[in-house]
């Protein structure tokens, strides 16, 4: 379903200079959208345009399909329903106290104090800043801002949440937290609008791309059609992604498998091919291009998971009964990884969990989740990249546990099944306080061997 | 951070108690210590004062005292005029300075001590309010003193915006400071005065921007101001009473009571 849509737009600054010429975008609703350009290349102004704030010169903007009209009332409907967050936070956060900024969008919906107060303590509990509400935006960090300014959108419950370049000025823990929080609203339903000149992350995060450059659309589609494109990418000034371009560097050297377009590390790893040669003792009457079963390889000797069955493919004969052989590797006992859904938390069963699921790699995203831990004095090994640094390490043989709450748990549990999918590498995954149960820790009392090779 | 009295008082545990409370008590203060006849209520009145903001309110002692001693400077000049060139009765001390005869009466001496006291006193009541009440803790007063909507919603941004301007202002500065705008008077004058045209047009423009934000989320003309509700507790009521009782009492037994 498209929930914004332009046509022929135009926008003509009060100097005469074009900022938006014939703009035509659909943009549908639920997903993840980023606009990447240039400084200067028309991305704010458009946003302006998105809720009414300015009036188009031509053309017009459509939400949910009826055009915008640029009366009182209907400006009031579309701006409560498409959120903007400055990139400026000191721009957006112009009351005296947290609470008032983020009570001023209910309390002009006309809601009354109660419902604003539940709106306000709310979405403040959503970023996290509950404990600052009486504090002044000055004595606030960057981050802190940015969340507040977030919360001040979140609070009128738009459909659509537009932000103009969110990460700037963040540092990356900050700039990893919001990202976090955008993925979980964006969980709940919200369609997410971002401005970035980080092509990283708009191929990392977005589900769909529009390349911006004076002040005009370019290209558009998923980020692995328009990131694949070096021409397309030149003439909007960018770069590749980081990953990307990596790829590409690793596949032309035969390193890597083609075809692909890793978006994040463990992908990326994913496609290595390695090519695995070791010198073994065959029997005799083995000829070059059998295939040869070397059984179950543990310790040093399994490089990918505590236990792999181990198939050979024969290159080459030598004298006295040894050859060189390509390995073929199977992990039989992978990793895992385990969410734990901290909305019913309790230490003591994350304390068994710890135990039993013989877990040494814990991780926490949101707010909510590492104030807990770090509360309950529960070791984080890592609290930003969550998803990706656990996928890593359940690749080495490792159990994870995931700490995370609301709708981040099902995104965590989505990316990491996905990845299981498309990568084959199996490993468990699932939530451990849900009604599925923990399917690993019955596992544990399995011995490798009886496992099917 | 930078380092205002606001500062302090946003970071007071008595910014948390009730407002109206804390006006009666510095009201009741000032007025007690303007009308006492004797020296010993308003002393009294600084010392509690004093006492409740330092360790109740977790002023810096430190930073107190220092605040004090400005004001303290002014009293102790005018006092020691009122207490040399007015009065009568019998002197208490007499000396000859440069030729001219110096001395200080009963009556002057007197009165020169009620004129420090009352002064201390009012001093201590105003820090208290000052160090315990941040801004944002009296626009709610404010606007139940019935002041017009408008000029609270106008303070209420003014007082956001000062603090935006400040850090703008120290940013200039600093910028000019490291190419040595400041180097010399001359310099100084030149890049103060282009300090103040930026902030001048980058005021004009956050106001724009402001307008922008605040239109985007639905302005209609009205800023609702959400004030939190602090009822007086108990003990807060109990310990304000006694501090009024016993000033009350002090006021009455000293009114005839002169010190010398």
């Amino acid at each position: 379903m498209i929930i914004l849509e332009t046509r022929g737009l135009k926008y003509t600054y009060p100097d005469g200079t074009a900022a938006i010429q014939d703009l035509n975008i659909e943009i549908k609703k639920g997903k993840k959208v980023a606009f990447v350009g240039q400084n200067g290349s028309g991305k704010s102004t458009l946003f302006l345009l998105l809720n009414g704030t300015l009036k188009p010169a031509e053309g017009e903007v459509l939400f949910h399909g009826v055009p915008i009209k640029y009366n009182s009332k209907s400006l009031r409907e579309i701006r409560k329903s498409v959120g903007i967050v400055f990139q400026n936070s000191d721009d957006q956060i112009f009351a005296p106290t947290v609470y008032q900024d983020v009570a001023f969008g209910p309390a002009n919906l006309g809601y009354s104090k109660e419902r604003v107060d539940t709106c306000v303590q709310q979405s403040l509990e959503q970023v996290g800043l509950s404990r600052l509400k009486d504090k002044p935006p000055h004595h606030l960090s960057g981050g802190q801002k940015k969340r507040v300014a977030i919360a001040g959108i979140m609070a009128m419950e738009p459909e659509v949440i537009i932000l103009d370049e969110p990460l700037s000025n963040l540092d990356p823990v900050g700039a990893d937290e919001i990202m976090d929080l955008l993925n979980e609203f964006n969980q709940f339903g919200s369609t997410i609008i971002i401005s970035t000149h980080d092509v990283d992350l708009a191929y990392r995060w977005s589900d769909y791309v529009f390349l911006l450059s004076n002040s005009k659309i370019i290209g558009q589609g998923t980020p692995t059609d328009v990131f694949k494109d070096p021409e397309l990418l030149k003439k909007t000034g960018l770069r590749q992604p980081t990953t990307l371009e990596i790829y590409h560097e690793i596949e032309r050297r035969g390193l890597a498998s083609g075809g692909n377009s890793p978006k994040t590390i463990p992908e990326l790893v994913n496609t290595l091919k390695p090519i695995d040669l070791i010198w073994v003792d065959v029997p005799p009457g083995l000829r070059e291009g059998d295939s040869l079963n070397l059984g179950i390889m543990y310790g040093q000797y399994a490089t990918q998971s505590p236990y792999e069955a181990v198939n050979a493919t024969v290159l080459h004969i030598h004298q006295n009964g040894r050859a060189i052989v390509e390995l073929k590797r199977k992990g039989i006992k992978a990793g895992g990884v385990m969410i734990y859904d901290t909305d019913n938390y309790s230490l003591p069963e994350v304390k068994q969990i710890l135990k039993e699921g013989e877990i040494v790699f814990v991780g926490a995203m949101g707010k909510k989740s590492k104030t807990l831990a770090e509360h309950d004095g529960i070791r984080l090994d890592v609290s930003s990249g969550v998803i990706d640094k656990t996928i890593l390490t359940a690749l080495c043989g490792k159990r994870c546990l995931i700490l995370t709450a609301g709708g981040m748990v099902d995104h965590a549990l989505k990316r990491i099944k996905e990845y299981v999918e498309t990568s084959g590498i199996e490993f468990t995954v699932g939530v451990v306080n849900r009604e599925e149960g923990c399917k690993w820790l019955e596992e544990t009392g399995d011995s490798p061997e009886k496992l099917k090779v | 951070m930078t380092n205002i009295l606001d500062d302090y008082a946003l970071m007071s545990p008595l910014r948390h108690r009730n407002n109206w409370l804390k006006l009666a008590i510095v009201l009741f203060g000032l007025l007690a210590g303007v009308s006492a006849t004797s020296p010993i209520p308003p002393i009294f009145i600084a010392f509690c004062m004093s006492l409740t903001t330092v360790t109740l309110g977790k002023a810096p002692l430190k930073l107190y005292f220092k605040l004090l001693l400005a004001p303290l400077g002014f009293a102790i000049a005018g006092v020691l005029i009122i207490a040399f060139f007015s009065g009568s009765g019998p002197e208490l001390l007499s000396f000859e300075f440069l030729g001219y005869p110096l001395s200080v009466r009963t009556d002057g001496f007197e009165l020169a001590m009620l004129v420090f006291a009352r002064s201390i006193s009012g001093m201590c009541c105003l820090y208290f309010l000052a160090m315990t009440t941040p801004m944002i803790e009296l626009f709610a007063v404010l606007k139940a003193s019935g002041l017009p909507e408008s000029l609270i919603e106008l303070s209420m941004l003014i007082y956001r915006y000062i603090f935006v301007f400040l850090d703008m202002a120290l940013c200039i500065r600093y910028a000019q400071t490291v190419r040595l705008g400041y180097s010399n008077f001359r310099r100084s004058i030149n890049s103060i005065g282009m300090l103040a045209s930026t902030l001048f047009i980058r005021s004009w423009e956050q106001g724009d921007k402001l307008f922008l934000a605040m239109n985007s989320r639905c302005y209609d003309g009205k800023m609702t101001l959400f004030e939190v509700h602090r009822p007086v507790k108990v003990t807060e009521l109990l310990l304000t009473s006694a501090y009024f009782l016993s000033t009350l009492a002090l006021f009455y037994f000293t009114k005839n009571i002169s010190i010398v």
